[in-house]
């Protein structure tokens, strides 16, 4: 049993095509990972089947103990109590930490959980490491997840008696292609071929989009376009979606996403409870981490109850001699987190500026996701779409795999004799997508909730006199500057012709496929010809691997900008 | 053909039939009638080409193949011709329309193998929607329309397609014959005829902004 429990199906390439071997199609199924919980899903042929593990659960926790060496999951394993898995030997929220470099924020405020996340902060991945007897064994978010799905697969497998490859998951909308080649490289360590990657209200926008198909065919009605807008709060990212409806037809008309969540509710309510603890957690010794995850459980047990009692009272014992006693009501925990709700507000305004929708036209307002029970959230949501009811249509737990197992169902061509299938997602792109020019600006060549498939180009221009190569820095974010977004890679191009700077034509050209594949062109235009100077590059994108933001750096302080480009209407 | 044709079987007339057209007047003529022989094809092709001009000055290409099968420049039809609906169209005709046209021509829904194809009409039927459905951009399409002004999706150089060429080689050969098009564009700044009407706009919404 020293074995690892997953198989390493390909350690470089993950994206690699499907092999169009299968001699029947094989209906992908839908899974949910969330930070904290995770659900799977399959059409059954007529209608949307949440799996079930052995103990009954649909919803199984998102962990893995590495336990007396052999790691398992939280979807085979028994039960544990609660304060087992926060021994140090059990490794959770991989959704927050997955493709994420030592100086990411979300990675700091990742070191109060209750095992190791070491940052050295030089931008190269952060050590992440479980407590196993006593010593602390390394890991990655990609293991951890590839373990835990190992665990899904195989439980799906034994329920539908067949082997399973083909997946479709959800992702956070805010995630950078970077991170989600993290997802497909864990899903390749599984032995599980990722066939979509959906954006978790997309996915959500989908089962709507269904629901909607259903009851117009049940009143005959003309199924006319509906707006929808669809807020995702879940344990570590808060999506919203602007989704236009009709026949069928899911038009993702806007995406807006950030890594705020529960756990963030958690760690500033801990945060109250007991300021210094920081410092007191510091020495990461068995008790420390004991102590660290009885205050994370009490702290959770009391934002439960908060959202169904107006106080609390917390007693908690947490060993190394301090001991919490105190009541907790509603509006102080409100307090303690206003600006995480102030940034899920401001979610929902720019999806809704983006989308072009006035909160009037929108029909439903869709609240999903483990936070939709905090009172504040429901009120949030409803203030700012002027309403005084939300959707009622769907189970806030489930909804997102459904979406994901119906899509399963559509991309695996399969159709359905009522019209259940007749579905069809138009996705958007989440984050502009763009190169490092004008200096140190991040210039969008795609911008932000574009419709894919796409294509758009821009021309750009040197910044010195002869300047015969250029870099080419492609980023993917919403930050004016380039250190603000995500890098996905950089390649050199040569042979331009020497001429005076701002001279020389390079066309860079950005395509996205069907399959969500991006490609970059670029290519130098020939003064005075049809012909461009040198054949283009095409470089398929993300390129980098972890920690590669360094070098990106690197590269600036090597070259300088005499590689540099600008964009060509700025230098008029 | 991908490169600037959308290629449809003979049954599928959505692109065809243009439920409202002004009265045409249309002028057969024998010069428009080619022959060539496709490297792939063993039989010869006949296009016969008719072309109409109706009051607002656009230009339609229809061409028949003798085996029955349709192909047609979609490069010549305008926005409204592309979606399908009549130019006074509303904006829930468009919105209509461009589900319709989303449920057959999105890649997702390509049989196998025609994903690029599929890609390619999708992005047209997504620019027309995104030109029409916006009433300011509609305004300004509809001026040029009016104008005369060549509303070629991409006037790109037509180039003949070779099957048997590979995916990749296809989109470096396209994109090269893109890059001359884009040179040829920058040679002749104020010569904005020739560009896309979607880049036009762009590039006017680029400079608008630019001049504040």
């Amino acid at each position: 049993m020293a074995e690892p429990a997953y198989t390493v199906a390909s350690d470089s390439e993950t994206t690699g095509e499907e092999k169009s071997s299968s001699t029947f199609a094989e209906i992908a199924i839908g899974i949910d990972i969330g930070t904290s919980q995770c659900s799977i899903a399959v059409w059954n042929g007529s209608q949307v089947e949440l799996l079930k593990n052995t103990r009954n659960q649909k919803l199984m926790r998102s962990y893995v103990t590495f336990k007396d060496g052999v790691p398992s999951g939280g979807v085979s394993s028994q039960l544990l109590h609660e304060h087992e898995m926060l021994s140090g030997a059990a490794i959770f929220n991989m959704k927050r930490l997955i493709g994420r470099v030592d100086t990411d924020p979300v990675v700091h405020a990742s070191k109060s959980l209750p095992f190791l996340v070491q940052t050295l902060d030089i931008g190269v991945r952060p050590f992440i490491a479980a407590l196993v007897n006593n010593v602390w064994r390394s890991t990655s978010p990609e293991e951890v997840l590839a373990i835990f799905l190992v665990e899904l697969k195989a439980m799906a497998e034994v329920q539908l008696k067949r082997p399973i490859r083909n997946v479709v998951l959800t992702i956070p909308v805010s995630f950078s292609r970077f991170q989600l080649t993290r997802i497909e490289r864990a899903c390749a360590m599984a032995g599980l071929h990722v066939l979509r990657l959906m954006p978790e209200p997309t996915a959500v926008a989908l089962l709507y989009a269904q629901q909607q198909q259903q009851t117009a065919h049940d009143n005959m009605g003309s199924g006319s376009e509906k707006i929808a807008l669809i807020f995702n709060m879940g344990a570590g990212y808060c999506d919203v979606a602007v989704t236009a409806t009709a026949g069928g037809v899911s038009q993702i008309k806007a995406l807006a996403g950030s890594a705020v969540g529960g756990e963030d509710l958690l760690q500033n309510m801990m945060h109250h409870l007991l300021p210094d603890a920081e410092s007191l957690f510091l020495d990461r010794g068995i008790n420390e981490i004991k102590s660290m995850g009885l205050l994370r459980v009490a702290t959770q047990d009391a934002i439960h109850k908060l959202s169904f009692q107006h106080s609390v009272q917390i007693d908690v014992d947490l060993g190394t001699g301090s001991k919490i006693s105190k009541v907790v009501d509603r509006g102080e925990f409100e307090d303690v987190n206003r600006k995480v709700f102030e940034k899920c507000e401001s979610l929902i305004t720019q999806c809704l500026h983006d989308a072009k929708v006035q909160i009037e036209d929108v029909g439903d307002v869709i609240l999903v996701g483990g936070c939709s029970n905090i009172p504040k959230i429901k009120n949030l949501v409803l203030n700012v779409c002027k309403r005084d009811e939300l959707y009622k249509g769907m189970n806030p737990l489930e909804a997102a795999v459904c979406g994901a197992a119906l899509e399963g169902a559509v991309a695996s061509g399969l159709s359905d004799p009522f019209g259940n299938l007749d579905l069809l997602t138009i996705q958007a792109t989440p984050l502009a997508i763009g190169i490092r020019a004008d200096g140190n600006n991040f210039v969008p060549i795609i911008p932000r909730n574009t419709t894919m498939p796409a294509r758009r180009e821009l021309l750009f221009t040197t910044v010195h006199d002869n300047q015969t190569q250029a870099l080419i820095f492609v980023y993917e974010g919403e930050g004016k500057t380039v250190e603000e977004n995500h890098l996905l890679g950089y390649f050199k191009i040569t042979g331009i012709t020497p001429a005076p700077k701002g001279v020389p034509e390079i066309n860079v050209c950005m395509d996205i496929d069907a399959s969500n594949a991006l490609r970059v062109f670029a290519g130098v235009l020939q003064p005075g010809s049809h012909l461009p100077a040198i054949p283009f590059m095409e470089v398929r994108m993300p390129t980098v691997d972890d920690g590669h933001g360094w070098c990106a750096e690197a590269l600036h302080r090597a070259h300088g900008s005499s590689l540099d480009l600008v964009t060509v209407q700025k230098k008029i | 053909m991908r490169s600037h044709g959308l290629t449809m079987s003979g049954s599928d007339s959505r692109f065809f039939s243009f439920p409202v057209k002004p009265v045409n007047k249309s002028i057969p003529d024998p010069n428009h009638n080619v022959l060539f022989f496709p490297a792939h094809h063993h039989r010869p092709i006949i296009f016969t080409t008719t072309t109409t001009r109706d009051s607002i000055g656009t230009v339609r290409v229809k061409a028949t193949v003798n085996d029955g099968f349709v192909f047609s420049e979609a490069a010549e039809l305008s926005f409204y011709e592309l979606l399908g609906i009549p130019e006074w169209g509303s904006l829930v005709d468009i919105k209509q329309a461009y589900k319709q046209l989303a449920r057959k021509y999105h890649p997702d829904v390509s049989p196998p193998g025609r994903v690029e194809e599929y890609t390619q009409r999708f992005i047209r039927v997504q620019e027309a929607y995104e030109t029409l459905s916006d009433p300011r951009r509609r305004a300004l399409y509809d001026r040029d329309m009016a104008k005369g002004i060549h509303l070629a999706f991409s006037a790109r150089k037509r180039y003949q397609k070779d099957e048997g060429m590979e995916e990749k080689s296809e989109w470096k050969y396209r994109w090269q014959s893109q890059l001359s098009e884009l040179k040829r564009r920058s040679t002749n700044k104020d010569m904005t005829g020739n560009m896309s009407w979607g880049a036009r706009m762009r590039r006017r919404r680029e400079e608008s902004y630019n001049g504040l």
